[in-house]
């Protein structure tokens, strides 16, 4: 379904991500975990198309469709989704308005004529009832005067409404108190499907407890150093990432 | 009477980025010149300044008292047929009182000149917001005197400067008075060929202690091209206040436009939904719903002509 081969990606010039390859089949979840400068926003940022993300060599495709030929909303009418680690702030912008553009721009590009108010609210309401948000914080500037946790619900929210076909979560837990995480895990959990699947990028193994990979992959210094089940998150938090480190 | 204004030249700090002399010169001077019979210079100096003494030349001068404790809301939309539209409002704001004022200079090919002097008692209120889409030359200057402690002053203005439109938002807020509260924030966006002009000079005299005033501007400049002139400037004279300010310009936050285009919105609806997003964020609360409404329609009329 997602498949990256030797991908290099350069920022600035200077090489971050320096040969990767992976592959995530329909239906699983995988992991990648790696110490901080490892490249895991680089990646995250080069798959769904950010300027200034230069990709040299390699591909990346989904559903064998080349993604790096593609803009960055053509990438998400394809099914694609980033959750961010760090959700912009658009004050002047609403919430909702941001969805509302975003659902029907995708609808758009799939030819379909844009959701009607009355049932995009409904929609809204019920996906924000499941994630505990308030139906009230929809209707403030994107993200601004969120806390950590709303920020991190709110993104959530997107992707329960946007039901996109690959998700990449990129440090989902960073700012995320207990039990924001297990709601956002949750309902992550609950987008799990045979026609899906999803990247789950994070520092730590805690995340990782509530949104069980099928397979963990480590990356250091941009390349994937170890790939294996859920226990090498658990060796992982154990031993941490020096011998790996010390390999590289 | 015939009078002719000695118009100020770039060498005039106030006009500066607004070169109010050439622009008369190609457009106006001539057909003022040439049913002088003797004619007499107003000076510059004169307290109601160069717009003033234009529009008294004019006939365009007007003079509102709000008494103690009345709340009066008021739309003005300088402009004309002419080539030269002057205009002077003078207020005087009793104790108590309030002003609501919302200017709508809508964009034009003349010169548009509108000053407002406003006098504040203690207590007393003056909002104001300016939307300005320029013209040949267009300025709206607010000039504002705290006489009365404890008046409050909100002073927020958009410009809109599109392709060969000149808009200037300036604006003097005097304190005299301690205990006063300013709060100001102008905001704008220029187009290739467009100059946004924005000049808020905030002066707390000696006697004005407890002073609490603040000033944001933030200019967007749309394209290459484009052209924003900001002249913030604070004069404190006093020393228990607090006064902060901040001054930007620049393009669209890139990273905005990102985060939109990765949930799938193409990269122009993108750009134009961050620039009103930006413009929008200007608007104060609490206007009367009609016009809010207008100056809503006079922002997205613009965005869909100018970008």
């Amino acid at each position: 379904m997602f498949d990256v081969r030797d991908l290099h990606v350069a920022v600035g010039g200077a090489e971050i991500i320096k040969g990767l390859t992976l592959a995530v089949p329909a239906g699983e979840t995988h992991a990648i975990m790696g110490p901080n400068g490892s490249g895991k926003s680089t990646l995250a940022y080069a798959l769904s198309g950010r300027d200034g993300y230069a990709v040299s060599q390699g591909s990346a495709t989904l559903d064998g469709e080349d993604l790096l030929a593609l803009e960055p909303e053509e990438r998400a009418a394809r099914g694609l989704f980033l959750s961010f680690q760090y959700p912009v702030e658009i004050p002047g912008l609403s919430a909702i308005a941001f969805l509302k553009a975003s659902l029907n721009a995708q609808r758009k590009a799939h030819g379909q004529e844009p959701m009607p108010a009355p049932e995009l609210l409904k929609l809204m309401r019920e996906k924000a009832a499941a994630l505990k948000i308030d139906p009230e914080m929809l209707k403030r500037p994107l993200n601004v005067g969120f806390s950590g946790g709303e920020k991190k619900r709110f993104e959530a929210l997107q992707m329960a409404v946007l039901q996109p076909r690959f998700a990449i979560l990129d440090e989902t837990d960073s700012g995320l108190d207990i039990d924001a995480l297990k709601i956002v895990a949750e309902n992550v959990n609950a987008l799990r499907a045979p026609d899906r699947a999803m990247l789950v990028i994070t520092h730590y193994q805690r995340l990782l407890d509530y949104i069980k990979p099928d397979k963990v992959h480590i990356l250091v210094a941009g390349r994937i150093v170890a790939s294996g089940g859920p226990e090498l998150a658990l060796e992982l938090e154990r031993a941490g990432y020096d011998k790996y480190l010390r390999a590289a | 009477m015939n009078q002719l204004v000695d118009l100020p030249t770039r060498r005039v700090e106030a006009w500066k980025y607004s070169d109010l002399r050439a622009a008369v010169d190609e457009r106006v001077q001539f057909a003022v010149r040439r049913d002088r019979a003797a004619p007499e210079v107003v000076a510059a100096s004169t307290s109601a300044g160069i717009i003033g003494a234009l529009a008294a030349q004019a006939g365009e001068v007007e003079r509102l008292s709000i008494v103690e404790g009345e709340a009066v809301v008021r739309v003005d939309r300088p402009g004309g047929d002419g080539n030269l539209a002057p205009r002077l409002l003078e207020v005087d704001v009793a104790a108590g009182g309030s002003l609501t004022r919302v200017v709508v200079q809508r964009a034009s090919d003349a010169i548009i000149l509108d000053a407002a002097h406003v006098t504040l008692g203690a207590g007393a209120t003056f909002r104001q917001f300016a939307l300005a889409e320029g013209g040949r030359l267009a300025r709206v200057e607010t000039h504002v005197t705290v006489e009365g402690a404890g008046a409050h002053i909100e002073l927020n203005g958009l410009y809109l400067a599109g392709s060969a439109k000149h808009a200037d938002l300036t604006s003097v807020i005097t304190h005299k008075a301690p205990s006063a509260t300013t709060r100001q924030l102008i905001k704008g966006v220029a187009s290739k060929g467009g100059r946004g002009v924005f000049q808020g000079k905030i002066v707390v005299e000696r006697a004005a202690q407890q002073t609490d005033a603040r000033q944001y501007h933030h200019g967007l400049l749309l394209e290459a091209g484009a052209e924003v002139f900001a002249k913030p400037e604070l004069m404190i004279h006093a020393d228990d206040v607090q006064c902060a300010h901040g001054n930007t310009a620049g393009g669209l936050d890139e990273s905005a436009k990102f985060y939109l285009r990765s949930r799938g919105v193409p990269e122009k609806q993108a750009r134009a939904m961050l620039i009103e997003a930006f413009l929008l964020a200007a608007l104060p609360d609490g206007l009367p719903t009609e016009i809010d409404a207008e100056l809503r329609d006079c922002i997205g009329a613009w965005l869909e002509t100018s970008i």
